[in-house]
C-alpha cells in the first residue's frame, strides 16, 4: 500500500508551523518547551520515515504559477535517501540539545528556528523541480541565520552576516542558472553555454556545500551553539548544498552534456584541491570546532568529488559518503559540544588528559576519529574504498589524483583527529591532569541527554562499518536509475 | 574454530577490563608509581585482568596446538564490511599461529612481575589481548581485505602498547608510530582496491593465477609497491623503518618482545602473501625487494652496533634481521622454481627471529624492571652472578649471531646458500650482496657481543655501581618463578632447534613450503665445510668490527659513547618537514588569498565602489540631477499653466452657466431619525419620572458618528496609499482570473 504523496506537504508543514507556534504562545515553562520540541521533532520524524518507506513516487502540485513555475513536491530515491538521514540524526540532535542549551536564556527562540529548519530541510529533500528546490534552499538560510548569531555575541553576529552575505551571493548564482534552465531560449543551442550556466548554478549551490572558495562561511560559523554546527553545519546545511549539486547535475542539467568536458574537469580539480585545503587548514587549526568545521570542508568535497565523477560508481560512494560523514562528524561536534559545555575548553591544546576525565565521551569521540581516518571495520572506511574505487574506474589523471589526494588527506586526518585523540588519552607525563573546570566545580562526564545520542552514533558508525549491505544497494539502486538526460525531477 | 580462535582473545579482552573495572573499587590505586615503580609497597590493584589475560593466553596455546592435530575447515562471514571476512589456515599459518600463542604466554608470564606497580595496567592487558586476536587475524586471513581489516586493528592497539609509559619519547614515538601505520594502512588499502578491481578478488591462494593471466602489468606494480608499503612499514622496511627504533624500546619489554617478535611478522606476511603471489617469478620484484632488504639489512646493523641502550639496540637488530628475511623473499622471487632454499631460509629465519627475540627483550625486560634504566653505560655489570639470566641471554645472543649449534645458523646457512645460487644466475650485483650479508652477520656478532660483554662480563663503573646498589635495596630478588620459568622456556628452544635441523626446521621449512609456492626443503648437511665456512667468515668479521671498531671507536674513557648525530634521523630531517611545512607550506598562501577572504572581499568591495561611482556619476548629481531638475521645473510651469488655465475656466463657467446654488444643510444637528430616537428615549424617561433630556444627546452622537465617518474614509480615499491597495487588490484579482482560466480553461 502507498501512501499518497498529497502527505508530503503535511510532513514539510508539521514541524514549520508548530516551530512558529512557541513564539505563538510564549510558552514561560522550559520543561514544556522541551516536551512539544521534542514531541513535534519525533512526530515528524516517525512521519517523514513513513514517506520513506511507503510514500507514492508520484508528484504533487501544490502551487502552479505558469507552467515553468510550479511548486511541486515529488519524493525520489535520492530524496528519500537524504531525508533518511536527516530525520533520523534530528531526534538525537534535539535531545542533545536539550542538555546543552539547559542554562540558555533563549532557549525558546533556538528550539523555534531549530524546528522550522527541520521542515524546510525536508522540503529540500522532497522537492519536485529545481524552483521548489531553491524556494526551500533560500527558506533554509533564512532559518538558520538567527540560529548562527544565537548567542549574540559580536563574533556570531559578524559570522552570521558573513553566512547571509554568501548565502545570498551564492543564490543569485543558483537563480540564474535555474533561469537559464527554465527559460535559457535561444542560449541553449550552444553545449558549451549550458556549461557555463551549469558551472554557475554549481558555484551558487556549492555555497552551501562549501567547496573552495566559496567555503569562508563554515569555519567562521563554528561560534553557533554546538547542536547547531554539529546538525545544520556538518549535515542539514551543507549535505542540503550538496544535494541541490546532485540534483543539478544529474537532474537539471544531466551528465550526458557535463561528462568529459572541461566543466567536469574545472569542478572535479576544484573538488579535489578542496579536500587537500580543507585537511591542511585542520591540522593548522586548534580550535577544536574550527578544526572540525575545516574537515568538513574537506570532507564535504569528498562526496562532491564523487557527484563529478558522474559515474555510477562515484555517486554511489558520493552518497555513502553523504551518509556515514554525517554520522561521523556529528559524533565528533557532539564530543567537542560536550567538552565545552562541561569545561569550557574549546582548544585542541586545552585537552590534555580530558580522557580520564570524561571517558565515554572521548571513547565515542576515538570511535568517530578513527572512523572518518578511514580505518576498517568503522563506517568511513567504507565510503572511501566506494570513492576510492570509483576513481580507479574512471582511470582518468584527475580521477587517480583525486584518489592519490584522498589516501593524503587520509594521513592528514589521522594527524588532526588522532593527534586529539592522542592529547586526550595519552597526556605524557609532565602535564598536569586538570580536575575542575574555570568555575571550580569537579569535571564530570557529559550527562545522559548528551552521552544516549552519541553512543547511538557511536554504535551506528560500528554497524553501518560492519553491516553496510542495505546502505550500498539503496546508493546503489539510486546511482544505476538515476537519469543523465537533465530536465524535470 | 577460526573465528573462535581470533576472537576469543578479543572476548578475553573485554573481560579483563570489566574485571580490572570492578575489582578496582576495592582499593585505591597508586598513582605515583613513576619512577619507583618497582618498590610500590603498598600495590593493591586487582590482579584479575591479569589472570584472565593468562588464561585465555594458555588457552590459545592449547588451541593453536590442537590445530596441528585436526583439520580445521576454513571460515567466512560474508555479510560483514560489504566485502566479507575469509579465514583460511594451512601450514604456514599453523605454525605461526602457535608461535604468536607461544609468545603471548611468554610475555604474559613475566607481565605479572614486569609491570608490579606500574599505572594503567588494565589498559595494558586489554589492548595486549585485543592485539593477540587481531594478529591472529592477520595471519588466518585467507584473502588481502580481511588482512588488512585486523591489519588496521592491530596497528590501532598496538599503538597503546608504544605510549603505555607515556613520557615524552613514548609520545613521540607513538605518534610517529600511528602516522607511519595509517599511511601504510592507506597505501596498503590503496594496493588492495587495485587488485580487488582488476582480479574480482583478494584471495591468497588465487593470487598467483590471477597475476598469471592479467595482462595489465603496471596496475600490478602499482598495487604491489602499494601493498608493500603498507606491509613494509609494519616490518621496519627501509625507508619507512623510521618508527621501529624508535616504538621498540619505549614500549614495555614484554610488548618489545611481541612487536618484534611478531608484530614485525605480520607486515612480513603481506609481503611473502604478494612476492610469492603476484610476483613469484618476477626477477625485477625481485631486485627491488633485494635493494630494499639489503639497505635494511646492513642499515640495522649499523645503527644496532652504534646504539648504546639495550632496547634500541635489539630493535635495530630487529630491522636488520627482516632485511635478511627479505632477501630470502627476494631470492625466492630471483630464483624463481629453484628457489626452495631461500624460501626456507625466509620462513626459518621468520620463526627463529621471533623466538630469538622473544628470549633477548625478555632478558631486557628484566634488566629493566630491577633498574629502570637501559643506557649500556648503567646497566653494565648488572648481570655478574645472575647464572641463569646470563646463560639465557648467552643463548640468544648465540642464536642470532648465527653461531653453528644454534638456530640462527640453520636460517641463516639457507638464506646464505640461496644467494650463492642467485649469484651464479645473476652475477657481481648477487656477489656484492653476499658480502654485505656476511658482513651483516658480522656485525649482528659484534654488538650482541658488545651487549654480551657490557652486562655480564665488564663491571660497573662508579656511578654505575652505586647505582645499582641503591635499585637492588628495593628488589632483593631479581626474579621471580614466573619470570624464570619464562626465560628459561624461550631460551632453550634455541640449541634444541639449532641441532634439529633435519628434523624439525625441516618439518617447520616443509609447513611453510606451500604458502611460499616452493618445493619442499630436502636434508641439508648444515655441518658441511662449506656451510660452516660462511659462518666462519661471518665471525671474523665479528671479531674485527667488535676489537676495532666497539672497543676503540665507540668506547671513549671506558663509557660507551653516541657516535651518531641527531642529524641524520630520517624522520626529523625528512619526513615531519614535508609534511608538516611543505604541505602548509603550499596551502599556506592559498589560504592567505581565498580562506582568509583577501580576494573575495576586496572584490565586493571593488565591485560596490565601483557600482557607486556609477550611481554618483549617473543617479545623483552629474547627470540625472540637472536632467531632473529642469524635468521637474518644466512640469511645474506646465502645471501650473494648466492649473490656472483650469482656475480661470471655473472661475468663468461660475460667473456664466454654472452659477453656484446655496449648499444644502450637511450640518444638521438633528435629523428625523435621531429625533425620533429622542423623543422614544424622552418618553420613556418621562414614564418613569425622569427629566427627559436624551433628544438633545442622541442626535448628538449620531451626528458625531456620521461625520466622523464621513471624514475617515474621505481621507481615507484621498491618499496615494489608498490608491495603490486599491490597486493590488485588482491586480490579484486580475492574476487569480488569469491563473483560474490558465488552470482551469
Amino acid at each position: 500500500m502507498k501512501i499518497s504523496s498529497a502527505f508530503l506537504l503535511p510532513v514539510i508543514l508539521l514541524p514549520i508551523l508548530s516551530g512558529a507556534l512557541i513564539q505563538a504562545f510564549r510558552i514561560r515553562k522550559r520543561k514544556t518547551v522541551r516536551i512539544y520540541t521534542g514531541a513535534v521533532t519525533l512526530l515528524t520524524s516517525a512521519a517523514a520515515w513513513l514517506m520513506i518507506l511507503w510514500a507514492d513516487d508520484a508528484p504533487s502540485i501544490l502551487l502552479q504559477f505558469t507552467k515553468d513555475f510550479t511548486l511541486k513536491l515529488r519524493f525520489d530515491a535520492g530524496g528519500r535517501f537524504f531525508a533518511g538521514i536527516v530525520a533520523t540524526l534530528w531526534p538525537l540532535t534535539v535531545c542533545y540539545a536539550f542538555e546543552y542549551l539547559e542554562d540558555d536564556p533563549r532557549q525558546n527562540v533556538f528550539f523555534t528556528w531549530f524546528t522550522m529548519a527541520y521542515g524546510v530541510t525536508l522540503g529540500i529533500s522532497m522537492s519536485g523541480n529545481l524552483f521548489s528546490l531553491y524556494i526551500f534552499y533560500e527558506l533554509l538560510t533564512l532559518t538558520t541565520v538567527p540560529l548562527v548569531m544565537h548567542t549574540g555575541t559580536p563574533e556570531a553576529i559578524r559570522a552570521a552576516r558573513t553566512y547571509f552575505g554568501f548565502s545570498l551571493g551564492g543564490a543569485a548564482f543558483a537563480l540564474i542558472s535555474m533561469l537559464y534552465l527554465i527559460g535559457g531560449g535561444i542560449l541553449k543551442e550552444s553545449v558549451d553555454i549550458t556549461r557555463v550556466f551549469y558551472v554557475i548554478g554549481v558555484v551558487g549551490f556549492g555555497v552551501k556545500s562549501a567547496m573552495f572558495p566559496l567555503h569562508g562561511w563554515l569555519p567562521k560559523a563554528s561560534v553557533a551553539p554546538t547542536p547547531v554546527t554539529a546538525l545544520l553545519h556538518a549535515v542539514a546545511v551543507v549535505k542540503a548544498g550538496v544535494f541541490a549539486v546532485f540534483r543539478l547535475t544529474y537532474f537539471g542539467y544531466g551528465t550526458e552534456i557535463l561528462r568529459g568536458s572541461w566543466a567536469q574537469h574545472l569542478l572535479l580539480s576544484l573538488a579535489v584541491f578542496t579536500i587537500l585545503y580543507g585537511a591542511v587548514r585542520a591540522v593548522r587549526e586548534v580550535h577544536w570546532k574550527r578544526r572540525l568545521a575545516y574537515s568538513t570542508v574537506a570532507n564535504l568535497s569528498y562526496i562532491l568529488f564523487g557527484i563529478y565523477l558522474m559515474s555510477p560508481a562515484g555517486l554511489t560512494g558520493a552518497l555513502l559518503h553523504m551518509a556515514f560523514h554525517a554520522e561521523i562528524k556529528i559524533l565528533a561536534f557532539f564530543a567537542a559540544g560536550a567538552v565545552l559545555h562541561r569545561t569550557g575548553r574549546e582548544y585542541i591544546f586545552e585537552l590534555n588528559g580530558l580522557g580520564r576525565k570524561m571517558k565515554m565521551t572521548f571513547v565515542c569521540f576515538t570511535v568517530s576519529a578513527i572512523a572518518l581516518t578511514g580505518i576498517p571495520p568503522l563506517s568511513g572506511f567504507i565510503s572511501k574504498w566506494h570513492l576510492l574505487t570509483a576513481a580507479a574506474e574512471e582511470n582518468t589523471p584527475l580521477s587517480y589524483a583525486g584518489a592519490g589526494v584522498i589516501l593524503l588527506a587520509a594521513l592528514l586526518t589521522a594527524v588532526y583527529m588522532l593527534g586529539t585523540v592522542r592529547t586526550v588519552w595519552f597526556p605524557g607525563k609532565e602535564q598536569t591532569i586538570p580536575e575542575n573546570d574555570a568555575s571550580g566545580k569537579k569535571i564530570r562526564d557529559a550527562s545522559l541527554w548528551m552521552l544516549v545520542p552519541m553512543l547511538i552514533l557511536a554504535a551506528g558508525i560500528l554497524l553501518t562499518g560492519l553491516f553496510p549491505g542495505i546502505v550500498i544497494r539503496h546508493a546503489q539502486e539510486i546511482a544505476e536509475t538515476v537519469r543523465v538526460t537533465g530536465g524535470e525531477f | 574454530m577460526l573465528a573462535l580462535m581470533v576472537f576469543l582473545p578479543m572476548f578475553s579482552a573485554v573481560t579483563a577490563a570489566l574485571s580490572g573495572h570492578f575489582s578496582r573499587g576495592r582499593g585505591r590505586q597508586d598513582r605515583d608509581a613513576h619512577t619507583g615503580a618497582a618498590h610500590a609497597a603498598d600495590h593493591t590493584e586487582s590482579n584479575a585482568p591479569y589472570w584472565i589475560a593468562l588464561a585465555s593466553s594458555a588457552l590459545m596455546l592449547v588451541l593453536l596446538a590442537a590445530a596441528f592435530l585436526r583439520p580445521v575447515p576454513e571460515f567466512r562471514i560474508s555479510a560483514v564490511l560489504s566485502y566479507g571476512l575469509y579465514f583460511t589456515i594451512d601450514g604456514f599459518r599453523r605454525i605461526y599461529g602457535l608461535i604468536i600463542a607461544f609468545m603471548w604466554f611468554m610475555t604474559l608470564l613475566l607481565s605479572k612481575e614486569y609491570f608490579h606497580g606500574h599505572h594503567n595496567v588494565v589498559r595494558y592487558y586489554f589492548f595486549n589481548l585485543m592485539t593477540e586476536g587481531a594478529i591472529l587475524g592477520v595471519f588466518f586471513a585467507g584473502d588481502l581485505f580481511t588482512a588488512l581489516v585486523f591489519f588496521e586493528i592491530m596497528s590501532f592497539t598496538s599503538f597503546v602498547w608504544v605510549i603505555q609509559e607515556e613520557t615524552d619519547g613514548a609520545v613521540r614515538a607513538a605518534n610517529t608510530y600511528l602516522a607511519i601505520a595509517v599511511i601504510g594502512g592507506l597505501a596498503a588499502l590503496f594496493g588492495i582496491y587495485l587488485l580487488q578491481n582488476a582480479f574480482g578478488t583478494t584471495e591468497i591462494s588465487g593470487l598467483y593465477e590471477c597475476a598469471k593471466e592479467c595482462g595489465d602489468k603496471k596496475t600490478l606494480y602499482t598495487a604491489g609497491v602499494c601493498i608493500l608499503v603498507g606491509f613494509g612499514a609494519k616490518a621496519g622496511m627501509f625507508p619507512l623503518h623510521i618508527w621501529l627504533p624508535k616504538a621498540h624500546p619505549v614500549a614495555p619489554a614484554p610488548a618489545s618482545a611481541l612487536l618484534s617478535g611478531v608484530l614485525t611478522k605480520s607486515g612480513i606476511f603481506g609481503v611473502i602473501a604478494i612476492s610469492c603471489g603476484l610476483f613469484r617469478d618476477d626477477p625485477g620484484w625481485g631486485a627491488l625487494i633485494l635493494v630494499l632488504g639489503t639497505v635494511t639489512m646492513f642499515l640495522g646493523a649499523v645503527l644496532a652496533l652504534l646504539s648504546v641502550d639495550l632496547k634500541r639496540t635489539l630493535a635495530c637488530s630487529s630491522m636488520s634481521q627482516i632485511g635478511f628475511i627479505l632477501i630470502g623473499i627476494a631470492c625466492t622471487c630471483l630464483l624463481g622454481e629453484e628457489g626452495t632454499l631461500s624460501a626456507s631460509g625466509a620462513m626459518l629465519h621468520m620463526v627463529n627471529h621471533s623466538l630469538l627475540k622473544l628470549v633477548l627483550f625478555l632478558a631486557a625486560g628484566v634488566v629493566f624492571m630491577n633498574l629502570h634504566e637501559l643506557n649500556l653505560n648503567k646497566i653494565r655489570g648488572f648481570g655478574r652472578k645472575k647464572s641463569v639470566l646470563q646463560v639465557c641471554f648467552l643463548l640468544g645472543a648465540l642464536g642470532i649471531g648465527g653461531i653453528p649449534g644454534f638456530n640462527g645458523y640453520i636460517s641463516k646457512t639457507l638464506l646464505h646458500e640461496g644467494i650463492v645460487e642467485a649469484a651464479h644466475i645473476y652475477g657481481w650485483a648477487l656477489k656484492l650482496v653476499e658480502w654485505i650479508f656476511l658482513l651483516s652477520g658480522g656485525m649482528t656478532i659484534a654488538y650482541m657481543t658488545k651487549l654480551y660483554v657490557c652486562i655480564f662480563a665488564e663491571k660497573p663503573g662508579k656511578d654505575a655501581a652505586a647505582f645499582q646498589a641503591e635499585m637492588k635495596a628495593h628488589r632483593p630478588k631479581y626474579l621471580g618463578v614466573f619470570g624464570h620459568i619464562a626465560l628459561i622456556g624461550a631460551a632453550v628452544l634455541m640449541p634444541v632447534l639449532g641441532l634439529s635441523g633435519n628434523t624439525l626446521m625441516q618439518g617447520t621449512a616443509h609447513l611453510g613450503s606451500s604458502f611460499f609456492r616452493a618445493e619442499e626443503l630436502g636434508k641439508m648437511s648444515y655441518f658441511s665445510l662449506e656451510n660452516l665456512k660462511g659462518a666462519g667468515i661471518s665471525l671474523l668479521f665479528g671479531a674485527a668490527i667488535y676489537l676495532v671498531i666497539v672497543r676503540k671507536c665507540l668506547m671513549k674513557n671506558g663509557e660507551y659513547v653516541n657516535v651518531l648525530p641527531a642529524k641524520l634521523d630520517l624522520e626529523d630531517s625528512v619526513y615531519r618537514p614535508l609534511l608538516l611545512r611543505l604541505l602548509p607550506g603550499i596551502f599556506g598562501p592559498a589560504a592567505a588569498v581565498f580562506g582568509e577572504n583577501k580576494v573575495l572581499k576586496p572584490l565586493c568591495r571593488w565591485i560596490m565602489k565601483a557600482s557607486g561611482a556609477l550611481a554618483q556619476l549617473f543617479g545623483e548629481n552629474l547627470v540625472l540631477k540637472p536632467v531632473s531638475k529642469a524635468l521637474v521645473r518644466a512640469s511645474g510651469v506646465l502645471s501650473r499653466v494648466f492649473s490656472d488655465m483650469t482656475d480661470a475656466l471655473v472661475y468663468l463657467l461660475s460667473r456664466s452657466v454654472l452659477r453656484p446654488v446655496s449648499p444644502p444643510p450637511t450640518d444638521e444637528a438633528e435629523n428625523s431619525v435621531s429625533y425620533r430616537i429622542g423623543n422614544a428615549v424622552d418618553r420613556i424617561q418621562k414614564r418613569r419620572g425622569k427629566e427627559a433630556e436624551g433628544s438633545h444627546y442622541f442626535a448628538e452622537l449620531f451626528y458625531r458618528l456620521r461625520r466622523t465617518f464621513v471624514r475617515k474614509t474621505h481621507n481615507l480615499s484621498d491618499t496615494m496609499s489608498f490608491a495603490l491597495l486599491m490597486m493590488i487588490v485588482a491586480l490579484t484579482a486580475v492574476l487569480l482570473y488569469v491563473l483560474f482560466v490558465h488552470h482551469f480553461g
